[in-house]
């Protein structure tokens, strides 16, 4: 890859990162509802990582990771029962969207826009499932903390608006990384070598 | 061995049990972890304030313009005279809100004098249901410092119950809201011997922005629109701070008699808040009270 190539690279996913992670924090009321919020970040790392490929992914998936991490990390209450924020899990959480993303059919299917928003929706539903699963077996080894979230709120108050609405911010932000993103027509040259080489996915947007 | 660290599955497999391990160190007391991210604040802190900025102008110039629709049927030249006046007319009206929301402040002051209270501004708000801990902009660097087994009430404006601080780092604080799961506190009826009960964050309530009331003595259950607070039992929080009113109460369990109540502070509209801090003696006495209590 050429240099001025690079620089547009380094200069749009830094750009992509601090202004999609300061957004989600700053502003309470984009693409709210029902107390859920589009989680744009997290979007973000799905559409770079399955649009651009595992090392993209990866690498802009642990640096938003790291930036969660320190806006607002998740608290967990410990088994002695104090509250305290837990370090790492933002950081884990996007780097496993972005290796789930950048695995979504892409070794056999064509990289394209339906499969795109097809990898933000299962993303979303894997990373809300699990999620749900782990506070609730947490809940249980905690004394005196309780989960009261039965399985029809799961679905209709946390599942199902974050997915939609991940959905619906998965459009303009896959528009930007294909028109304003960091490779030049929306498609990593590296990824085109790899299929030359046959060893690998490959993309044709 | 160099396919090996090729391959991408063995490449992730290997990331993600390091991270699991960064999880749980960084959940340990003390861990030296927690400063590994204080680096990234000096980079992401002035874009996040920029953004701010940005954004509050964006929306103030819109208000501007937005009031100016029926102005703009006259001339060209005085329609943006008056929007430019419309403009500046909005930021002082802004600033007298803030000016007044200040002077409720030095009310909280006088009411609560056993303690130092720090302003700060919220710097980053929640980003979705779970990653829920708000930052604000004070610190050790303001004299604010949090014992272990301590617990640091947060209120608004008007005085009012937001949460508490769960961590202190050199310039911010991580906030604890008081809709989270992890959030408990005793609360009473504002009344003269009012009935005591614990406030508790509920997950399935948080959506609606309610919290849930356990611990309900089937003698003393409060009413639909009681004003609840802070009862001051366990020494952890003061006594007397406001919480919120009753929504609902459900008696249909008789050993588990529950209430929901609807907290005065809007989450989502703060930008102010106010840290109490107790003087010292005021620790000691809640230490010597949580240990009387335990």
């Amino acid at each position: 890859m050429r240099r001025p190539q690079q620089i547009r690279k380094f200069i749009v996913y830094a750009l992509y990162l601090l202004l999609f992670s300061t957004v989600q924090v700053t502003f309470s009321g984009i693409l709210t509802f029902y107390g859920i919020r589009a989680d744009l970040l997290f979007v973000l790392v799905v559409l770079v990582s399955y649009m651009f490929g595992f090392y993209d992914g990866i690498v802009f998936g642990a640096l938003a990771g790291i930036i969660r991490d320190y806006f607002s990390a998740p608290s967990i209450t410990t088994l002695d029962g104090t509250v305290t924020t837990a370090l790492g899990i933002g950081l884990f959480l996007m780097v496993a969207a972005a290796a789930y993303g950048s695995s979504f059919f892409t070794v056999r299917i064509e990289r394209n826009f339906l499969l795109a928003f097809l990898s933000v929706v299962t993303a979303t539903l894997l990373y809300k499932i699990v999620g749900h699963f782990l506070i609730f077996l947490w809940s249980n080894l905690v004394p005196g903390l309780t989960y009261n979230m039965g399985l029809s709120q799961i679905i209709t108050r946390s599942v199902l608006p974050q997915t939609v609405l991940n959905l619906i911010a998965a459009v303009p932000i896959y528009l930007l990384l294909r028109f304003l993103g960091p490779y030049k027509k929306g498609v990593n040259p590296v990824l085109i070598d790899e299929k030359r080489k046959g060893d690998n996915s490959w993309l044709t947007m | 061995m160099r396919r090996l660290l090729l391959n991408k599955r063995f490449l992730t497999a290997v990331t993600l049990l390091i991270l699991l391990a960064v999880i749980v160190l960084g959940s340990l007391p003390g861990s030296p972890i927690n400063s590994l991210l204080k680096p990234v604040g000096a980079v992401v802190n002035p874009v996040q304030k920029a953004v701010k900025y940005s954004g509050n102008s964006i929306s103030a110039f819109w208000a501007a313009l937005t009031d100016g629709i029926a102005i703009r049927n006259e001339n060209e030249q005085l329609r943006a005279e008056i929007a430019e006046l419309q403009y500046q007319l909005n930021q002082n009206e802004e600033a007298s809100i803030r000016y007044e929301e200040l002077q409720e402040a030095f009310h909280i002051r006088e009411v609560f004098s056993n303690y130092d209270i720090f302003g700060a501004s919220v710097l980053s708000r929640e980003s979705d249901e779970w990653f829920s801990v708000i930052r604000v902009g004070a610190g050790n660097s303001d004299g604010i410092y949090l014992e272990q087994g301590q617990s640091l009430a947060v209120v608004d404006v008007r005085m009012n119950l937001v949460g508490r601080v769960i961590e202190v780092n050199e310039d911010d604080s991580d906030i604890l809201l008081l809709l989270h799961e992890g959030f408990q506190v005793s609360g009473k009826v504002n009344a003269v011997n009012g009935a005591t009960f614990l406030i508790v964050g509920d997950a399935s309530l948080k959506q609606q922005g309610l919290c849930l009331v356990t611990g309900i003595d089937p003698d003393t259950i409060p009413n639909v629109g009681d004003e609840i607070v802070t009862s001051g039992d366990g020494g952890l929080f003061p006594q007397g701070i406001p919480i919120g009113v009753i929504e609902s109460v459900d008696t249909s369990n008789e050993l588990n008699i529950t209430a929901t109540l609807r907290p005065y502070s809007d989450i989502e509209d703060l930008n102010d808040i106010f840290i109490m801090v107790p003087f010292e003696e005021e620790v000691q006495e809640t230490n010597e009270t949580a240990a009387a209590d335990s």
